[in-house]
Order: structure tokens, then sequence, then C-alpha cells
């Protein structure tokens, strides 16, 4: 037996002799490097981690597995269940898709790497960082105050306070009540403590609250924030402002005529102005409407509108009709009192007596013949 | 056509030359006169008519009185338009050495007033129509019923209808003048030349005037 033995402790000197230089160094392997796509994760996002190890010893490394775990940002992807060996000098990458499920914070999932042969195994935490401070939105330009049909320009910044960069930054105006020109607005990437600006030209239709959705992407992950601006109809300190003054009420044939000046002491030109007599009042020719056309500021033009009104009307409307730069029609009315000073008599359908001119032809006639034949008789 | 009225109308020549051989009398030109103040007491009605509605209720007592005192006026009018003219007539004759009794150019002046009796029955008649459209806006103040008042003026001088009453007007007071010129011939023993002057001049001024007022230059 004593050769049996022999051979059995040769052989497993042997095997010994072979073994112990692959498995006799784990230590030789470090992790060089981590790196997790996105930099800083969202609650809820989704990321790439990736591990790169590298045998810094002189033997080749037989490694069983590799696996990551971990509470607060966990992994979706599978573990290594065979890696295999590593050459002296090689590195090795692994990847793992790892999800942040707990709060804020830093967490430290485990890269475990575990040696054949019951040589151990290597841990190696991983710090992974969970933000959710979204992107910022504001707005940094708007009129002083909206007007129904009338388009105001709005100018939404938006910042990015994280610590990493966000992709695909665009901002979309949300809400009904209102037209928006662009529909969106791109920005794109935004570095850390960058920030980009989009213009829109919203024209509201009624009071509304405009949401804008400011989306974002970090990493594979798509974020929304949201920015509302309420729409209240206002009066704008800029608006044109015709004001009527010097107004001069006279009766005319069938009705009443009002002469007067008309001033834009606005800020802004009101166009397309005209100037007529509101209800009770009704129109009459020759001057229905007045045609002004365009008043800067401080410019100042006379008017000249004809009428009829009932007898027991005291003072009528005068409607100043005008357009802003962008179309939209306002009107401005002034109290104008009729009192005493009118006798305003029914319009004769509105022509001249032909009946009369004839009775004049007539009498002109006669009276011709009549001086005519006593001069004759003399 | 050669008796009464249409004589002095269509022959006033011969009329007031068959006139002078009779003493003066003013008894005709007087009725002539009257009859011009009774057209103008309904124009003066439809006035006051006016008048009273601008008054407040208050005051609205007084319209009987207004409607008398303006129809009284309106009727006194008549004769005092005659003695105007036929003072006037005289006065300017006299420049012309015309000569003649004063009651003589009344009478003729009294007769050439004959067609105003026509032509007031067309002015009123326009008038009429022109009033009868008029609306008076309630008025609570003395200040708004001189405000009415100043308009209403505007109104009846600018109005067509008004234009075609002040036309008419002078359409007749022409027909007047023309018989006046023969009548001043006569009454005041002047050339044809001479009474033409004497008529023309105080009636173009008049329709000169009256031109003026209508055409809203003054």
């Amino acid at each position: 037996m004593k050769p049996l033995y022999l051979v059995i402790i040769s052989l497993l000197c042997a095997v010994i002799a072979v073994a112990a230089p692959v498995s006799a160094a784990p230590a030789d392997i470090t992790v060089v490097s981590s790196s997790l796509d996105p930099p800083v994760l969202m609650k809820g996002d989704t990321g790439t981690l990736t591990v790169v190890i590298q045998n810094n010893g002189a033997e080749t490394v037989a490694i069983k597995s590799a696996r990551l775990y971990g509470s607060g940002v966990v992994p979706l992807s599978e573990p290594y269940p065979s890696v295999g060996e590593i050459g002296a000098g090689n590195s090795k990458t692994f990847t793992f898709t790892v999800r942040a499920d707990g709060g804020e914070g830093t967490f430290y999932p485990q890269f475990v790497l575990d040696f054949r042969d019951g040589a151990g195994s290597l841990r190696y935490p991983v710090p992974v960082q969970v933000e959710n401070t979204p992107l910022s939105a504001s707005v940094i330009g708007k009129p002083d105050a909206f007007a129904a049909g009338r388009t105001a320009e709005i100018t939404v910044r938006v910042g990015n306070p994280r610590p990493n960069a966000a992709s695909g930054v665009q901002v979309i105006p949300q809400g009904t009540g209102f037209s928006a020109t662009p529909t969106g607005g791109f920005i794109g990437a935004l570095a850390p403590d960058a920030s980009g600006t989009v213009v829109f030209n919203l024209t509201p239709t009624t009071e509304t609250a405009v949401t804008f959705q400011v989306v974002w992407r970090n990493g594979i992950n798509t974020h929304t924030a949201d920015l509302v601006l309420p729409v209240a109809f206002g009066e704008d300190k800029r608006q044109a402002d015709p004001i009527i003054t010097n107004v001069e009420v006279a009766p005319v044939a069938g009705g009443y005529r009002i002469v007067g000046d008309v001033m834009n002491a606005g800020l802004e030109s009101a166009r397309s102005v005209l100037v007529t007599a509101g209800a009770p009042a009704t129109p009459i020719d020759p001057f229905r409407v007045y045609v002004v056309g365009t008043l800067d500021p401080d410019d100042i033009s006379s008017f000249e509108v004809t009428f009829k009104a009932d007898a027991t009307t005291t003072e009528i409307p005068v409607v100043v009709e005008y357009r802003d730069d962008d179309g939209n029609r306002y009107a401005a009315t002034t109290m104008v009192g009729l009192g005493g000073t009118t006798a305003p008599l029914e319009e004769r359908d509105g022509e001249f007596p032909v009946a009369g001119i004839v009775v004049v032809v007539l009498v002109a006639l006669g009276i011709a013949g009549a001086i005519y034949y006593s001069w004759k008789r003399t | 056509m050669e008796t009464g009225f249409l004589r002095v109308l269509l022959n006033p020549g011969r009329f007031f030359e068959a006139r002078m051989q009779d003493e003066p009398s003013l008894k005709i030109p007087a009725l002539i006169a009257l009859v011009i103040g009774l057209i103008g007491v309904v124009s003066a009605v439809l006035m006051a008519n006016i008048t009273i509605a601008m008054l407040p209720d208050e005051m609205q007592g007084l319209g009987v009185l207004i409607t008398i005192f303006s129809a009284a006026i309106a009727f006194i009018g008549g004769l005092l338009v005659w003695v105007i003219y036929g003072f006037v007539f005289y006065l300017v004759s006299m420049v012309f050495k015309g000569s003649g009794d004063l009651k003589r150019t009344l009478e003729f002046t009294g007769y050439g007033l004959l067609p105003q009796v026509f032509g007031g029955i067309i002015g009123t008649f326009f008038t009429y129509q022109l009033l009868s459209g008029l609306t008076v806006p309630p008025m609570t103040s003395p200040e708004q019923i001189a405000e009415f008042s100043e308009s209403l003026v505007s109104i009846l001088t600018t109005d067509p209808l008004a234009q075609i009453a002040g036309l008419v007007s002078i359409l007749f007071m022409i027909w007047s003048a023309n018989i006046w010129v023969f009548g001043m011939k006569y009454a005041r023993n002047l050339s044809t030349r001479d009474a033409v002057l004497t008529v023309g001049i105080p009636i173009g001024l008049y329709i000169l005037y009256t031109l003026i007022t209508l055409a809203g230059w003054l």
C-alpha cells in the first residue's frame, strides 16, 4: 500500500502545484472603475451601472460569478453566473441595469465577485447618487395684462439645477382657451447650472391657465415639470386710449351733428379708428361713421358724426372703435349729453323736398307772369 | 281781370291811377293787413306750442298766456308791417322829392301787401310742415331752454323746407314790390325810375338780408 499512498500524494502535490498559482491570488483583482449612466438618478429612474475590474497580478485568476445587490438601488438585470478566468493584466467589464427604488441620497449597491475554489470573494460598494431635483422653469417675460384675442409674447426660461446634464429638454404649452406659436419649444441638452429660453406667442380667447410642461430625459428616463401661468384679462397699461374732447352738439335737419376731437392718450398706436354714434342713437347720413384711420400716441384728429335720437334721449354714447397691431378690435365709449341743445326734426325720408321745389318754381313762374303782365299793360 | 284785387295784382298801374281819382281810404288796406295778421296768428300759435312744450311742468300754466300773447303780437304785426313799409317808402321817396300825403302812401302800401296774403298762406303751410316734425326733448333748466331756442333758430334757417319757405316769401315780396313801384309812382308823384328806387332800395336790402340768412352766412 505504501507505493499507492505515494502516488496519491504525488498526484495531490501535482494538482496543488498546478492549481496553486491560479487560485492563490484573488487579491490581485481590483475594481478599477465604476460608472453610472445617467450619472445621477432620480427616483424610479433606470440606469446602467458599469464596473470594470482588472487583474493586477502575474497569474490568471478564475472567477466564478459576478453579481450586484443592494437596497435603494436594485439591479434589474441577471447576475453573471459564470465569468471564467481573467488573465494577468487583463480587465473585464460588468454591466448591470439598476433602478432607483428608494429615496434621495447616495446608495451603495454591492458588486460581488466570487472566486473559484473557495478562494473567497471580492465585495465592492458602488456609489450611486439619487437626486429628485427637477428642472426649474420660470416665466421671465410676459405682458402687463392679457386681453382676449390679443397676442402676448411669453418667454419661458428652463434651468438645470441638477448635478448632471439633462437632454432633450423641450417646453410644451398645454391647456384650453388659447393658441400658441410655436406649439412647442426645443432647448436640447442642458448642462448642470445652465439654462435655455423659449419664446411663445400666446393668444388667449378666454381667461384660462396655461401650463408650460417642461419635458426632459435623464438617461433613458423621461421626466416632466409643469409651470402654470394664469391668464387673467386686464387693462394693458400701454394700450391705445382714445379720448374724445372738444365735443359740440348741434341740431341738424332730421337729427343731430356731433363734432369733436379724438386723441390717443395711450402709448401704443390705435389703428383703423372709427367714430360713430351708439344706441339709442341711430346714425344717419352724411356721417354715419367717421373714419379717422391710424392714431399714433398723442395724435389728435377731428371727427363728425350725424345721427337721430328720440326726444326722450338726453345723452348718447359716442363709440370709438379701433384695432391694435395684431388686428384685435376694441371699443371705447364716451357719453355725450344732448340736453336742451337739441331740436330734432323728423327726417323727411332723407330727401330734399321735391314738392317744395315744384311749389317754388310754380310760384316764381306765376309771379314773373304777373309782373310781366303788369308792365305790359302800363 | 280788370276789377278788384286781381286788378291790383295784375295791373297795378291802372288800378292806382284809378284810385287817385278818389279820396284816400285805409279801410281795405287795413283789412288786407289784418288778414295778413290773422294768417300770422296761425304760425305764431304753432310756434307758441313749441315754446310751451319746452316749459317745465310747473310752468305749463303759462301756456295759455303765451299763446294769447303770441297771437296778439302776430295779429298786430300785420298792421305794424303795413305802417312800417308805408313810412319807409314815404321817407325814401322824400329823397327823390316825392310829393303826396302819407295817407295815400299808406293806402297804396296796404294794397301792395295783397300778395303777402298768398305768401302768408303758403308760408304757414311750410311752417306747419316744419314744426309738425319737431320733437321737443324734456328740459328742466332755463339754460337748456335757451340752448334749445338757439338750436331751433338754427334749424329753422338751415332746414331745406325752411329755405324753400324763405324763397317763397322772397318771391311774394318781389311781387309786392312790383305793386308798390306803381303805388309810389302815383302816391308820391314819382317818375318810374324814382319809384323803382324808392321801393327797390329798402326791399332789396330786406331780400339781401333774407338771402344771407337762408344761406347760413349769419
